[in-house]
């Protein structure tokens, strides 16, 4: 193989692309949408951020400006988290649209996360999301699919295939040619969105680590691999057809079967192959393993009776008034670790479940590299599953801990004699809501985004392997005349 | 004539591909249609179910203290799905069908979600509305592109206008062949749909199949206005698939997301918030101050008057109260934005008919966002019915035993659609027929 023949093809493939009518003003509307995009998109995103500050400020202020009070009354008092966004979802934003943004953490109760926003919108939310992604996973491809459709085919449609040959240059200098000369094309749409991408990068504040500058890293380097492979597809579909019409139809029906209907079907399968537990179902599973175990609720209830002996034993004594601490606070900190148990149990299960119904999609990562970009273009901007359930986990350890902090504050301060939560005289000073510990979300680890995608890196580095040897062995049989 | 066309147009393959893959699809979209039903109205049978047995667990624990029974019991209210739900499932995948409220402050339950797989969420359905919208146009397309062109490349074209009486006849001849197979087609599907999702034959279903037809109609308008510019066939296939590009996947995402920027929902925080810190707050404050508030609400409870030592249900259902009551400035401004939304939603759909016919479907199927939030007003009157009943009861501390219990089985939310079809149509009526017709009086010059 000789490089200068290549690059020479792909030189005069670059050029006679601008031959064509219109291609400078699609490139132009390309980039005009990538800046309203990215604007818009920007600010959104601050809008956004500041909306979940805001509010994290206003429900943290009047959680601190609790006059004294009985700590139970706290742990029912709750505390809200608001779901942020990472600033890459300005570039992805992946599941961000039907994921909660708001939970409520509150004392032996786990509730749901509410208001996604597409709870709150109407069905134009399911045509989809724009964003950058958007445009280089679904629109670019079709953009590239046109322009190199009949790179080869209409070569042999002019007889200068034959010349060509006659000259001297082998069949896999011409498709390596043609594919990088493609993918030189392409990169006048793509690198305009990886500058966005890294500007994002950049701008931000680090608010979320440097690892926003190893994720842009990465995506860039995603998104390279995954529009070569896509150059090197079509060149050879263009290369295997026999005319420009069938070569078209092809990846045009390539594209309907890879981009859309195998994702969807994909996830439908999944979804009736693991069904996962409705909430009614999931709350009474809960239910009934935290009765089978022992209800604190329950006075006469045997676990819990039991446990009073054994505490009643310890301490010597025959009554729980005369314990040294507060025994109902006790008696609550004891319930909230075996119900958390249990639901962090049930949870799991649920969180396997969909990860099942997932499972679907992740395997067909290997046979369809769009999957394998979607899955690894949400999780390197952090607006993926495994983030959200990142989150979800947070919450309910945040959760957990305040619970156990009012607990303790009960157990501590409040008199074995008390009966009621109301009033003023069982009570616990305010300054303990100051210093009852906030809510900070992170963002997973970078790592441990990478052990989940690992299987979507392979598959796009292996594609462009097996393709460009698709592409030699192909050359070696290919007939010119 | 007739005959002729018909044999020669099914002996292109690409006709037989794209029947074969609108049937393969078809039946996939009705069986995910079948299975999202089967799933919910499985969900609706334990839900029956378990409220039952949830009351007898709950009763039993709590028998003599029923301010404390009704803290815990929930009473679940369930908005059946309509079979026309499996034919467009809209937004009632993401929405929950089922509310399952105590007596307690609403605004703290009525959001809750159901659990569904986000993942599942974001790639979305593959019922038979997203068949119509997103693919029928593509095989409209395909089949349409170069019924002209392709005649005047291969040099046949001027045989037929020297041999035909009139080659605008033919062209419509050739035309209708494809209008007809296509709709033959669609019907079939509907007819399959019809039989595997138990759909009754209804005013509803009746609608829902002549918004698609007319959308169809919508499509071939386009090829036809496109194949009498009389350019070549490959122009035609581009200038039509970037008309399909942005009418079914570009625009309606730009004008979704226009949409949400205008109108971004943040009082649906600053509403959570205010109904939990109402209520708190209340245990800190004044009690008569509370109920006064309460009895202005509800001046038939004046009669039980304020106890201002120790706790008492009366209070504390009263600080539940007041977490609605003084957080309705908050709601209101949530349901504002989302009416603005909606609203807003419908006015620019009208330009644009595949988001009119997804708004149109999904409003037929009681799908969309308005049904749901008519579901949640309803689930309003639900609880406040509850609270009137329990409310006197707790007030006088009667005892659970006197409940008839049984007669507290979940309750349905009866929807009403008031769909009007021509006024949705209208606009894409409109469109169609100004395409067909400017598209003759451009050509009229060359058809005799």
């Amino acid at each position: 193989m000789k490089k200068q023949v290549i690059i020479s093809i792909a030189k005069q493939f670059f050029k006679k692309t601008f031959y064509m009518k219109g291609l400078l003003l699609l490139l132009f509307v390309f980039q005009a949408i990538l800046i309203y995009i990215t604007v818009n998109g920007w600010n959104a995103h601050e809008d956004h951020d500041h909306v979940i500050e805001n509010h994290q400020d206003k429900a943290r202020e009047s959680w601190e400006n609790n006059p004294d009070k009985h700590p139970h009354r706290m742990a029912h008092f709750g505390t809200f988290a608001f779901r942020a966004q990472h600033p890459l979802s300005i570039f992805d934003s992946g599941i961000e649209s039907y994921t909660g943004n708001s939970i409520f953490l509150e004392a032996h109760r786990q509730n749901t996360a509410n208001f996604s926003e597409a709870s709150l919108s109407t069905a134009l939310v399911r045509f989809g999301d724009l964003n950058i992604a958007m445009l280089l996973q679904l629109i670019l491809p079709l953009i590239i699919f046109f322009i190199g459709y009949s790179s080869i085919t209409s070569e042999k449609e002019n007889g200068t295939l034959k010349i060509i040959y006659i000259q001297g240059v082998s069949m896999k200098e011409v498709l390596l040619g043609k594919s990088v000369g493609l993918f030189l094309v392409s990169a006048l749409f793509f690198i305009p969105s990886l500058v966005a991408l890294w500007s994002i990068a950049v701008t931000d504040d680090h608010s979320v680590g440097n690892a926003v500058i190893i994720r842009s890293f990465l995506i860039t380097v995603s998104y390279l691999l995954f529009f070569m492979i896509l150059c090197c597809i079509t060149v050879l579909i263009s290369a295997k057809s026999e005319s420009s019409k069938k070569a078209l139809l092809t990846l045009l029906g390539g594209w309907l079967l890879f981009f859309v209907i195998i994702p969807k079907t994909a996830q439908v399968v999944g979804n009736s192959m693991y069904p996962n537990l409705s909430k009614i179902e999931f709350r009474a599973a809960v239910e009934a393993e935290v009765s089978k175990k022992g209800d604190s609720h329950n006075p006469n209830d045997p676990y819990f009776n039991n446990l009073k002996d054994s505490i009643l034993k310890v301490h010597k004594v025959t009554d729980v008034k005369q314990l040294p601490f507060n025994y109902s606070g006790f008696l609550m900190s004891k319930g909230e670790e075996q119900t958390a148990v249990i639901y962090n149990k049930q949870h799991r299960k649920l969180i396997e479940s969909y990860r099942k119904q997932n499972s679907i999609t992740n395997g067909l990562v290997l046979l369809n590299p769009y999957l394998a970009i979607k899955n690894l273009s949400m999780s390197l901007s952090a607006t993926d599953f495994d983030t959200y359930v990142s989150f979800l986990l947070q919450t309910e350890k945040y959760r957990y801990e305040q619970s156990q902090y009012m607990n303790n504050l009960q157990m501590k301060f409040i008199s074995n004699k008390a009966t009621s939560s109301e009033g003023k005289i069982n009570v616990v000073k305010s300054e303990y809501w100051k210093s009852a510990p906030k809510f900070e979300y992170s963002f997973i680890a970078i790592g441990k985004t990478l052990q989940n995608q690992l299987l979507a890196i392979i598959t796009l580095s292996v594609w462009l392997l097996i393709t460009s040897i698709i592409m030699i062995k192909f050359s070696n049989n290919f007939k010119i005349i | 004539m007739y005959s002729i066309l018909i044999k020669q147009f099914f002996r292109s393959k690409t006709v037989v591909l794209a029947f074969s893959i609108l049937m393969v699809l078809g039946i996939l979209s009705i069986t995910t249609g079948k299975q999202f039903l089967t799933q919910k109205s499985a969900v609706v049978v334990k839900t029956i179910e378990k409220q039952k047995e949830h009351i007898k667990t709950q009763t039993n624990l709590h028998e003599d203290d029923l301010g404390l029974l009704l803290y815990y019991l929930k009473f679940s209210f369930i908005k059946p799905l309509q079979p026309l739900a499996g034919i467009s499932i809209g937004q009632s995948d993401l929405n929950t069908h089922i509310q399952n409220v105590s007596i307690l402050n609403l605004e703290g339950q009525k959001y809750d979600t159901d659990l569904v797989n986000p993942m599942r969420l974001q790639v979305g359905n593959l019922d038979i509305s997203f068949l119509i919208i997103f693919l029928f146009p593509l095989i409209v397309i395909a089949l349409n592109f170069n019924i002209l062109s392709e005649e005047v490349e291969n040099g046949t074209w001027k045989m037929i206008t020297i041999q035909s009486k009139s080659s605008f006849k033919y062209l419509l001849k050739k035309f209708s062949v494809r209008i007809f197979f296509v709709f033959i087609i669609l019907g079939i599907l509907f007819l399959l749909a019809k039989l595997i999702l138990d759909i009754p034959f209804s005013i509803d279903f009746f609608h829902i199949i002549i918004v698609s037809y007319v959308y169809i109609l919508f499509w071939f308008s386009v090829c036809f206005f496109v194949i009498l510019l009389r350019k070549s066939s490959n122009t035609n296939a581009i200038v039509l698939l970037v008309s399909w590009l942005l009418l079914v996947v570009f625009l309606p995402v730009l004008i979704n997301n226009y949409i949400t920027n205008k109108y971004p929902v943040e009082e649906a925080f600053a509403m959570t918030i205010k109904q939990r810190d109402e209520y708190h707050k209340k245990w800190d404050t004044d009690k008569k101050e509370t109920m006064d508030k309460f009895y202005k609400h509800y001046p038939q409870f004046k009669k039980y008057g304020v106890k201002n030592e120790g706790f008492s249900w009366l209070w504390y259902y009263a600080m539940q109260q007041m977490g609605d009551d003084e957080s309705k400035v908050e709601r209101e401004a949530m349901y504002g934005k989302i009416r603005s939304r909606e609203k807003l939603s419908k006015k620019i759909a009208q330009f644009f008919p595949p988001l009119q016919v997804q708004l149109s479907m999904n409003d037929i199927a009681n799908t969309g966002l308005s049904h749901h939030i008519e579901f949640l007003n309803a689930t309003t009157d639900f609880h406040e019915k509850l609270r009137l009943q329990f409310y006197p009861k707790i007030f006088e501390d009667q005892p659970a035993s006197t409940i008839n219990w049984n007669a507290y089985k979940p309750e349905y939310f009866k929807s009403t659609s008031d769909f009007n079809l021509l006024k949705n149509m209208l606009s894409i009526i409109l469109i169609t027929l100004f395409l067909i017709s400017t598209a003759i009086l451009k050509n009229i010059k060359f058809f005799n």
